[in-house]
């Protein structure tokens, strides 16, 4: 990456610098790889321009001609746009330029050789008020995307904060007598980094108080974000190098291979998967995917069953050159050759390509490990147009990532099992793993908590006795379930009354009841009021009142 | 929340003292017959439940909420204090379910109302649950030996919930300043011991339950810091219900846990059954399924409305009834474990037996603006019921390109169908935890393992391969990539083997594609030596497995065809009459292809034009074979050479030929047909030779 950002730079500066007209053409030989190079939004990017006077402050370069300022800020940005119409020509972008007002030039958009243009026309305004723009941007990307979409917000200036009202410190200072309508903007609504370009190097910065109340911002942000300087003296070559690192930190996919045993392929990850902390007792290390995407094998998309997942993220494949170098990025001499190589790169089989295909048909995902203890999943994602790609989702970090899975290191191949777990027929499936204990919603606790679900449970009972002995089974089950709770619950009045109610129920008994119905009836009573003693021979929970066996009953006969 | 934070651990203990036996005089009416039933009964005196049972049933409550929500790693303690300590359970996994307590609690019964109240007290209980905290669990244990070094760095820390009925304030700080007393005497003797761990933080949650219509004598504290190690609360209940409330305050408050109404489920009414009626049913689970609402600060947008309790919100979310059945792959980006708050209510249990039976159902997010957005599902995956969090906000994966616009995009022939075949070889299966095999793998790295060797060859386009295009080889090929082979094993390998030396034999033709080859394919002899050349490089790739994959090999090598070199001498002289088997041969693929399907017969087809396209060829080369030289046929066939030498065969005519081909195979050619010479037979042939017979018999007789 940060060979294919110098290799831009010594172009650029190959050509004379002229209000950013040669570096149009730069951009053209960017988007001239359409359809070869994907990338995808996922953080929208504000770039947030300081066009305030101070920007037009000169720039003493030796034996050159006068460079403001602004003029560095521009080349610095030309770089970022070309790099991202080459390499994250999905990603949505929108410019804002601010002094003490400020405007949205350009609308989010995919459309690079718009931003420039806006960017070459930028005008120079007034002084820096740069609270009124990040409200400013904050709206603009709430209206965008609401607030969940993470943002990446690119502030560049001179590091000249302003004075007075209006002024950065003057914001941080009255900070504490704000009332809610009048907010700081910081930290953003949605999640976001901060990314502060200072045209300006380390030294002179430090001379004044910009740094700090930089630094403040980027604190009050949560800590998301960084603040870049230049080093040396100002010149373009020192600006390149300082959005050089921004790319790499903020705008660089993962390059990766996705392995299936011997099967692989080059593979593009977008977005860059964020590192990931696990919130443990000792060091927390943020954890990064690993650069070998290993697969460990295959599973139903009815078995994995929607699971949660930490990020999600597009895989492409792409065709390495020898230089190791991937294509489609880089110098314009590479430009002429690749509509040959990248039609050779279109017609050779890929792996990605293949597994995308099967993944689809049979309905399954892969499973993949992204590091030790870490995995994810790949199956194919097709959008409403019909357009469907190779989607990789991240689990969380883990050994047990999904319940219904169960640990990810014990699952092996099924051809390794006794007995094939998903049946001879594919009627069967090992998923979703059984859990030891069910749940109590699956099973039929007790709880009387409300007189309701106490009373609700008599009722069982006394609805099963009266339609004696039908229902001997269904009603010596409930009477037991009652039992068992009042004996948990240490509630031996309730046995008592209960059992009173079955003595009573038994004299209420009409003439036309089975007989049966009478001995039932009191060998229950009894045995509750036996219970209610608490005397261990008859109250131990485990214990279960059986039927009565009578003459009647079928039991009967046998005894006698 | 960290693995060891204070709810790693929560030891309940519930005084069992004879003031315990007395009665929340909240009476229970269950004589519920009385009213449909005969006029003279007298009904029977309503129960009430004593200060003991409401505080069993409640904690149980509690402990329920959380078994449903943490089925691990959470671990409750559970101790009843009177004259002595009654330990139910302890920190083992194992012993955490509600079923073991209740068999427990059965056994240490209600208070006795007739025990000395003096040699009673809720002390011995708060002194055990100190000492318990001190205790190392599994968990515990775990993290300190795979940390070895850092072991010290595991953290220990608990709560104590304690229910009881405290005399008065003074009571209560006696109650603290023993728990705090006890923790620095076991700290002490903890550090000097290898099985306990020195309580690092304790939360002590004192609930006074007292009657109803009694005056508290304890007053409400909120959680205060007592020392470095332990913070206190004081919380005073009226028994029953509001006790009830309370504790289903402090699960929520002390497992992260939230709570969400499922509004307008539709449920069939029981004495209704063709009137269906709207029930709402409110769930507990971890608070993070509601972070959407929280971050975007519209918690109350949500349709979050405050419960009676006054003290927590519920989310509401409405029921969408499902649709389809279909398998869906949600964008989802969390599943959390619920526990209904009325687990026995009907609503309840109709809604978790639908779960339970297999059914998603999708929640909507009511919206005052009218739009409809799904916001989470409800979904049971083995008896445990989630609610998954679904991604509702914009995506701004706005019209990624298609894969087929990528590197590879444009190959058609990918083998995706034996690649899904492979998939399917290669699902994953859950293997108990112990199960590691000789070589000490874990069931994951022999998946890797078993995928490393199914893939050692495999052509992923069909146009690279003959030997996965063939039938006849599927046996071998499914065997060679297995570890090991049994003899059995081996003798189908060599059977496979065999059964190709026979289609060499008969010339019978390869699935070799052409495709990128100028013209026409390779000859049929060097169709078979790609095919050999291939088997052997799938089964090479395999020989170090074991000594019987290298019979595999030996035997290949062994029966395979001539090396190249020797074929080529052969080749000129070889020609004619392999020329000729071509064409025999020619009508049993024919047969073959004409009745396998429509891929197959397409295949063959093409077969045929290249096989035509070669005859082409080959007779205009000086030693080819005479048109009329070749094995007199049908009738047809006889008619195609001239069309053939025209030029391109029509389709027309290639299906009329294939379909008389393939007819011709159901009956047997008359003699006359086989025996004729140019496509014209000799009648009466037997009476020449009759009479030529006849003549010489009769001259020998005349003899």
């Amino acid at each position: 990456m940060t060979l294919r950002a110098m290799r831009c730079c010594a172009k650029l500066l190959s050509h004379s610098w002229a209000a950013g007209k040669d570096t149009d053409d730069a951009v053209r030989a960017g988007s001239g790889h359409s359809g070869q190079i994907f990338s995808i939004a996922n953080m929208p990017t504000v770039v947030l321009m300081d066009s305030s006077l101070s920007m037009t402050r000169p720039v003493s370069v030796e034996g050159s001609e006068e460079f403001q300022r602004k003029h560095l800020a521009v080349h610095g940005l030309t770089m970022l746009f070309e790099h991202m119409a080459t390499n994250y020509r999905l990603e949505f972008t929108s410019l804002v330029a601010f002094s003490s007002l400020w405007e949205l030039l350009v609308p989010f958009t995919r459309d690079y050789n718009t931003l420039q243009e806006a960017l070459n026309n930028l005008e120079d305004y007034d002084k820096t008020c740069l609270e009124a723009a990040l409200q400013g941007v904050s709206n603009v990307v709430q209206q965008e995307w609401g607030t969940s979409c993470p943002c990446q917000v690119v502030l560049v200036t001179d590091g000249a904060m302003g004075i007075g009202r209006g002024s950065l410190r003057h914001s941080l200072q009255t900070l504490k007598q704000r009332t809610d309508d009048k907010k700081f903007p910081l930290p953003f609504p949605f999640p976001s980094k901060l990314y502060v370009m200072c045209i300006a190097n380390a030294e002179e910065f430090q001379a004044s108080d910009g740094l700090d109340n930089l630094e403040q911002l980027i604190s009050l942000n949560g800590g998301e974000g960084q603040i870049y300087t230049m080093e040396g003296p100002l010149c373009l070559k020192s600006v390149q190098t300082m959005f050089g690192k921004l790319i790499d930190q903020a705008y660089s996919p993962l390059h990766a291979v996705l392995r299936c045993g011997n099967l692989a392929s080059d593979v593009q990850v977008f977005p860059r998967p964020e590192p990931v902390l696990i919130d443990e007792e000792v060091d927390p290390i943020p954890k990064t995917v690993q650069t070998d995407l290993e697969i460990v094998g295959f599973v139903e998309i009815g078995d994995i069953s929607s699971p949660p997942v930490i990020s999600r993220h597009l895989v492409l494949p792409i065709a390495v050159n020898k230089e190791g170098d991937e294509m489609g990025t880089g110098t314009a001499d590479e430009t002429e050759e690749e509509p040959s190589t990248n039609q050779m790169a279109g017609k050779s089989p890929n792996f990605c390509v293949l597994l995308h295909g099967s993944l689809k048909v049979e309905g399954m995902v892969a499973l993949v490990q992204l590091g030790p203890d870490w995995f994810g999943m790949l199956y194919s994602q097709a959008d409403s147009k019909k357009k469907s790609n190779l989607m990789m989702s991240l689990f969380e970090l883990g050994s047990e990532p999904l319940p219904w899975l169960g640990r990810m290191s014990q699952l092996g191949p099924a051809s390794d099992a006794a007995e094939n777990p998903y049946g001879e027929d594919d009627s069967k499936s090992p998923f979703p793993i059984q859990p030891k204990n069910k749940r109590s919603y699956a099973q039929n606790v007790t709880v009387w908590i409300k007189a309701s679900g106490l009373q609700t449970d008599v009722q069982k009972i006394f609805r099963n006795a009266r339609k004696l002995p039908e229902k001997t089974q269904t009603f010596y089950k409930e009477l037991n379930r009652l039992r068992k709770a009042a004996l948990a619950f240490g509630f031996w009045e309730l046995l008592k009354s209960v059992a009173e109610l079955l003595e009573r129920e038994c004299t209420l008994l009409p003439d036309s009841a089975h007989p049966d119905a009478a001995f039932q009836l009191s060998h229950a009573s009894q045995q509750l009021k036996l219970a209610s003693t608490g005397d261990s021979k008859y109250a131990a929970f485990e214990h279960n009142i059986a039927p009565m066996l009578t003459d009647f009953s079928g039991g009967g006969a046998e005894r006698m | 929340m960290r693995m060891f934070s204070v709810s790693h651990k929560t030891a309940f203990v519930v005084d069992h003292c004879p003031y315990m036996a007395e009665s929340c005089r909240q009476l229970i009416e269950c004589d519920m017959l009385t009213k449909s039933r005969a006029q003279g009964v007298i009904p029977l005196a309503p129960v009430s439940k004593s200060l003991w049972t409401c505080a069993i049933e409640c904690s149980m409550e509690y402990c329920r909420i959380l078994f449903d929500i943490y089925p691990t790693k959470k671990l409750v303690n559970y101790i009843v204090s009177d004259s002595e300590v009654h330990i139910l359970n302890n920190w083992k996994q194992e012993h955490q379910n509600t079923h073991e307590l209740m068999a427990a609690l059965a056994t240490v019964g209600p208070p006795n109302p007739r025990q000395d109240p003096e040699c009673c007290s809720v002390l011995h209980g708060l002194v055990a649950a100190v000492e318990s905290l001190c205790k190392i669990t599994e968990y515990q244990h775990e993290a300190r030996t795979s940390l070895m070094d850092v072991a010290d760095r595991v953290a220990n820390r608990g709560r104590i919930i304690c229910l009881t009925n405290a005399k008065s304030d003074t009571h209560v700080r006696m109650l603290e300043d023993c728990v705090l007393e006890t923790i620095q005497e076991q700290n002490k003797l903890a550090a000097g011991s290898d099985r306990l761990m020195p309580i690092q933080q304790c939360e002590l949650v004192l609930v006074h339950i007292f009657p109803q219509g009694d005056d508290t004598l304890v007053s409400d504290r909120q959680k205060k810091e007592l020392s470095s190690v332990l913070t206190s609360e004081v919380h005073s209940v009226r028994a029953g219900r509001y006790l009830a409330s309370k504790l289903n305050v402090l699960v929520q408050q002390h497992f992260d846990l939230a709570s969400t109404t499922i509004t307008n489920i539709p449920m069939k009414e029981e004495q209704h059954a063709n009137t269906s009626a709207n029930y709402d049913v409110e769930l507990l689970h971890h608070r993070d399924a509601h972070i959407e609402f929280i971050k975007s600060g519209d918690l109350h947008m949500a349709g979050s409305t405050s419960r009676d309790s006054g003290l927590k919100e519920t989310v509401t979310l409405k029921w969408c009834t499902p649709r389809t059945n279909s398998v869906e792959l949600h964008y989802c980006t969390g599943a959390y474990r619920i526990s209904p708050v009325d687990v026995n209510s009907r609503p309840s249990s109709c809604l978790t037996n639908f779960l339970l039976n297999g059914r998603s159902v999708l929640l909507e997010q009511p919206r005052k603006s009218g739009s409809k957005v799904i916001s989470h599902m409800l979904s049971s995956h083995g008896g445990e019921i989630f609610l998954h969090v679904l991604n509702s906000t914009r995506s701004t994966l706005e019209d990624p390109p298609s894969i087929s616009e990528g590197c590879g995009g444009r190959v058609t022939d990918y083998r995706i169908t034996d690649f899904g075949e492979f998939m399917r070889e290669n699902r994953l299966t859950p293997f108990p935890d112990e199960m590691v095999d000789t070589l000490g793998r874990t069931p994951i790295e022999r998946a890797k393992f078993q995928l490393e060797r199914h893939t050692r060859y495999w052509p992923m386009i069909i146009s690279q391969t003959t030997i996965f295009n063939m039938q006849a080889v599927v046996p071998l090929a499914n065997l060679i990539v297995k570890d090991t082979l049994t003899d059995e094993d081996v003798l189908t390998c060599q059977k496979t083997v065999y059964n190709l030396v026979d289609m060499e034999r008969k010339s019978d033709p390869l699935p070799i594609s052409t495709v990128g080859s100028r013209g026409k394919g390779p000859k049929r002899d060097e169709q078979y030596r790609i095919m050999w050349n291939e088997l052997e490089t799938l089964v090479k790739a395999h020989v170090g497995n074991s000594e019987r994959h290298q019979r595999v090999l030996d035997c290949i090598s062994a029966c395979r065809s001539k090396p190249p070199e020797e074929e080529e001498r052969k080749k000129r002289g070889r020609k004619r009459e392999d020329k000729e088997e071509k064409d025999k041969n020619g009508k049993d693929s024919e047969e073959k292809s004409w009745t396998a399907e429509s891929e197959r017969l397409k295949g063959a087809m093409e077969r045929e034009k290249d096989e035509q396209a070669e005859c082409e060829i080959i007779k205009d080369s000086p030693d080819s074979p005479e048109p009329l030289n070749k094995k007199p046929r049908l009738a047809t066939e006889e008619q195609q050479p001239p069309e053939k030498s025209k030029g391109p065969v029509s389709l027309l005519s290639l299906w009329t030929n294939r379909i008389t081909q393939a007819n011709s195979r159901k009956h047997q050619e008359f003699a006359g047909r086989l025996n004729s010479v140019n496509n014209k037979a000799e009648l009466y042939q037997h009476l020449k030779e009759e009479n030529g017979m006849d003549a010489h018999e009769n001259g020998k007789a005349t003899r």
